[in-house]
C-alpha cells in the first residue's frame, strides 16, 4: 500500500532540487513513514537543518521548519527544545554539517542526551559546496580537494555518538529504505539523543571522481561496502577494512552489559533542565 | 481496496490482475512522469525488471522511465520506498 507522502510535503516545492537518484530523497522518505509511525501531529514536529544537500530537507516537510547556519543546527535544536519541551525535535543534518563543521555541537549534544533525534546522511563528501573532502571520505578516494587521493582517517560517526553518551545509534544505508524506516522510528520513541546514520550516495561530487558518476553504480559499491554488525562481529580486522558496519549499536546486549554502569546516559536534559527550574523558583 | 487507490490526476496509471504469491491481487501503478529524474533506481532495483529506461528529449538527463507489463508486478514496493522523487505509487 503506497504511503500518502503529500500529506507532510509542500508539493508546490516538488520535484526537489537534489540530483537525479539522490540518496537524501530515499532518507526524507523513510523519516516521513516513521513520523507516521509513531503518529506525531505535524503541529508537534519541529525539523530542524544545517547548511549542505540535506538542509533543503526542512523546505519540503509541510509543519514546523528552521533552517540555520552551518554546523548550528543541533545547538539551535536545543534551544527549541529547552524552550517548548513538548515538541519533537528532528535534526536533519549531513556528515559534514554534522561532524566536520558541527562537531563540537554534535558531542556535546549526545553528551547532554537531549531527548532529539539526529538524522546524518553520510555521502562522504562536501556535496552542495563543490566535492571538498569531509570527515568520513575513505581513505584513497579522490575529491576535489584531495585529488592524489584522501590519506585522511575517517570518523566512526556511530562510534563517536555512542561514545559521547548518546542513548540510540544506529546506522543502515539508503539501499535497504524499510530497515531505515525502522531505525528512525526506534529513534523517535526513544527518550533521548538518537543518531541514526543513514550512508548515502552521490555520485555527482563523490563519484565523479572515483569512476561511478551514475546513481546505480555507487548504490552498489555502497552495497559492497555494507557488513551487518553481527557478521562484523566474526570477521577480522583486515577484512573489516573499508567497510561500513550497519546495524543498531546501543541495543547490542554483549557490548552494553560491560559498558552501561560505566558511561550510560545519566538523565535526559530537558527532564533534568525542568527539575532545576522547579527547584529555583521555589525558593 | 478500490475505494482506498488515491493516485492523482496527473499520474499515469496502470491498473492490472497480479499475483501476490499465490493469491490472486489487483495492483494500481501511479507514475508522475513531471517529477521523475529518471535516475533509473527503479529499473536497477525491480525483481520483475517491469520498469524501462526510455528517451526523452525534455528532461535534462535525456530519460525518464516507463511501466513495460504491469501485470507481471508482485508488489514488492521496492520501486516506491526507494524512488527518491515522490514519483511512484503502488496500491
Amino acid at each position: 500500500m503506497a504511503f500518502e507522502y503529500e500529506k507532510y510535503l509542500r508539493m508546490d516545492k516538488i520535484p526537489h532540487l537534489w540530483c537525479p537518484g539522490c540518496g537524501i530523497g530515499i532518507v526524507l522518505k523513510a523519516m516521513l513513514r516513521s513520523v507516521e509511525n509513531v503518529g506525531w501531529d505535524k503541529n508537534d514536529i519541529s525539523f530542524v537543518s544545517g547548511i549542505g544537500c540535506t538542509s533543503r530537507a526542512p523546505g519540503y516537510i509541510d509543519c514546523n521548519t528552521l533552517h540555520t547556519t552551518h554546523g548550528r543546527a543541533l545547538s539551535f535544536a536545543t534551544g527549541v527544545k529547552l524552550a517548548k519541551p513538548d515538541k519533537n525535535l528532528v535534526v536533519f543534518s549531513g556528515d559534514g554539517d554534522a561532524t566536520a563543521i558541527g562537531g563540537n555541537h554534535f558531542i556535546h549534544a549526545c553528551r547532554r542526551n537531549i531527548d532529539m533525534t539526529l538524522v546524518v546522511v553520510n555521502n562522504n563528501v562536501y556535496g552542495m559546496t563543490g566535492g571538498q573532502h569531509s570527515p568520513t571520505t575513505p581513505i584513497g578516494y579522490k575529491t576535489n580537494t584531495t585529488i592524489y587521493g584522501n590519506i585522511d582517517p575517517t570518523f566512526d560517526i556511530c562510534l563517536l555518538a555512542k561514545a559521547a553518551g548518546a542513548s540510540y545509534v544506529a546506522r543502515a544505508t539508503v539501499n535497504k529504505g524499510r530497515v531505515l524506516e525502522k531505525y528512525i522510528t526506534k529513534g523517535f520513541q526513544n527518550k533521548g539523543f538518537s543518531v541514526i546514520v543513514a550512508t548515502a550516495n552521490c555520485h555527482t561530487q563523490f563519484g565523479r571522481k572515483n569512476k561511478m558518476s551514475d546513481p546505480i553504480s555507487s548504490r552498489k559499491w555502497i552495497e559492497s561496502r555494507e557488513i551487518p554488525l553481527e557478521k562484523a562481529r566474526t570477521m577480522k580486522a583486515a577484512e573489516l577494512k573499508d567497510k561500513v558496519i550497519t546495524g543498531e549499536f546501543t541495543t547490542d546486549e554483549a557490548e552494553t552489559t560491560f559498558w552501561e554502569n560505566y558511561n550510560s546516559p545519566v538523565h535526559e536534559y530537558t527532564e533534568a533542565y525542568a527539575k532545576i527550574i522547579e527547584k529555583v523558583q521555589e525558593k | 481496496m478500490s475505494d482506498k487507490i488515491n493516485i492523482p490526476e496527473h499520474y499515469e496509471r496502470w491498473d492490472a490482475d497480479v499475483k501476490v504469491g499465490k493469491n490472486d491481487d489487483k495492483v494500481a501503478i501511479g507514475y508522475w512522469r513531471d517529477g521523475c529524474k529518471g535516475c533509473g533506481i527503479c529499473v536497477d532495483l525491480c525483481p520483475k525488471k517491469i520498469w524501462e529506461l526510455i528517451e526523452a528529449k525534455d528532461k535534462w538527463n535525456g530519460q525518464v522511465v516507463r511501466m513495460t507489463d504491469a501485470s507481471k508486478c508482485i508488489k514488492c514496493m521496492l520501486c516506491e520506498i526507494h524512488c527518491p522523487d515522490f514519483c511512484l505509487k503502488i496500491y
